[in-house]
């Protein structure tokens, strides 16, 4: 296991709003990168409230978490929990029964000083909300993604978590918009928030859309990352973002297409109301 | 162009017109950290102060909107002449 990359990337994804997708977003991409053959490590910082451990299916392999790590209990290193299937992604796992409040933006900063001379990527999955935990979650990052849903209260959250970042350390570049569960056949249908709309409301740029997929369901029951699944459009879209995340140009599909069906369908509808 | 056929395939206004709507004015708000009460009453002061200097005619307008991240306030207000 050798890192490749001569500057490490810390990477922040946060939401604002809770049940956007984060975690999975988290799960997902850093698997594929570590796939990829990066070296990847994870960290849970929703202390309190861990899902990281559960949708990586090594729930059953935690033995210490951060706040360990962090009061001196135990090294980085022992806490570091390795996963079977890629031997290049580590997980530093959240506190079950502990607080936000329990560690500090800097505690995570230096956690990631520790952690760069061997990992390509580090990711930092952030609870949601603005409090402490969003604050812990942000400061050690030079990138962040943004994950939202094309519904109009994750975007306003969505918005917020913006304007945050771009108050704190990061810049328009640094930050990526992750839209998770588009369904397509409703934007046709007018009863969706586009793509176009999404990055016109957010102004930011796009890193990826992720399609809804009952698959993503299936997988999380399993405790499997989805981007094996082949026939998975999620799953393609997961390791579209992980492959642009490590600098390949690849375009972004926006399922906007209308097929001619629908055209016709619509435009009929126009003249004969009744139809 | 764009708008025109856009405008031809759609007849009446869709839900996603309507989130587009509101979410336009809630994150403008937001991003001001403004309330639309204090815009309306922003709106009848300036309407006010140009009153008492020219004839208002038809409907006048005062918006906020927003450019990219940054917002802007559209003030529209016809003028009668002589």
């Amino acid at each position: 296991m050798d890192k490749k990359l001569p500057e490490s990337k810390v990477i922040v994804v946060t939401s604002g709003k809770g049940g956007v997708g984060k975690t999975t977003t988290v799960a997902n991409v850093s698997s594929a990168l570590a796939r990829l053959g990066y070296t990847v490590a994870v960290m849970d910082l929703d202390i309190g409230l861990k899902k990281l451990d559960l949708l990586l299916g090594l729930e059953n392999r935690v033995i210490y978490d951060i706040v360990q790590v962090i009061e001196g209990e135990i090294e980085l290193k022992k806490a570091l929990v390795k996963d079977k299937r890629f031997p290049c992604l580590h997980m530093l796992p959240a506190a079950q029964t502990r607080n936000k409040g329990d560690i500090t933006p800097e505690q995570v900063k230096d956690i990631c000083e520790q952690l760069k001379p061997d990992y390509d990527f580090i990711f930092i999955d952030c609870p949601a909300g603005i409090e402490q935990g969003f604050q812990n979650a942000i400061y050690a990052a030079n990138q962040a993604i943004v994950v939202t849903n094309p519904e109009i209260s994750a975007v306003r959250d969505a918005d917020r978590i913006i304007g945050m970042l771009l108050s704190a350390q990061f810049e328009d570049e640094d930050i990526g918009l992750v839209v998770n569960r588009l369904r397509p056949e409703m934007v046709r249908e007018g009863n969706m928030l586009s793509i176009e709309d999404l990055v016109e409301h957010l102004s930011i740029d796009l890193l990826g859309v992720i399609p809804e997929d009952k698959n993503v369901v299936i997988s999380t029951n399993k405790g499997e990352p989805i981007i094996l699944n082949e026939k998975s459009a999620a799953a393609a879209a997961l390791n579209n973002i992980a492959l642009r995340l490590s600098g390949e140009e690849v375009v972004i599909p926006t399922f906007q297409e209308e097929s001619v069906l629908q055209k016709l369908k619509i435009f009929g509808r126009k003249f004969f109301p009744t139809m | 162009m764009f708008e025109f056929i856009r405008k031809l395939f759609q007849s009446e206004p869709t839900s996603r017109n309507q989130a587009n709507e509101r979410l336009r004015v809630v994150l403008t708000h937001d991003r001001m950290n403004i309330s639309s009460e204090v815009i309306n009453e922003l709106k009848t002061e300036i309407i006010q102060v140009i009153a008492r200097h020219f004839d208002i005619e038809g409907v006048p307008e005062v918006n906020l909107i927003s450019e990219g991240r940054n917002a802007a306030l559209d003030i529209n207000i016809p003028i009668k002449g002589r």
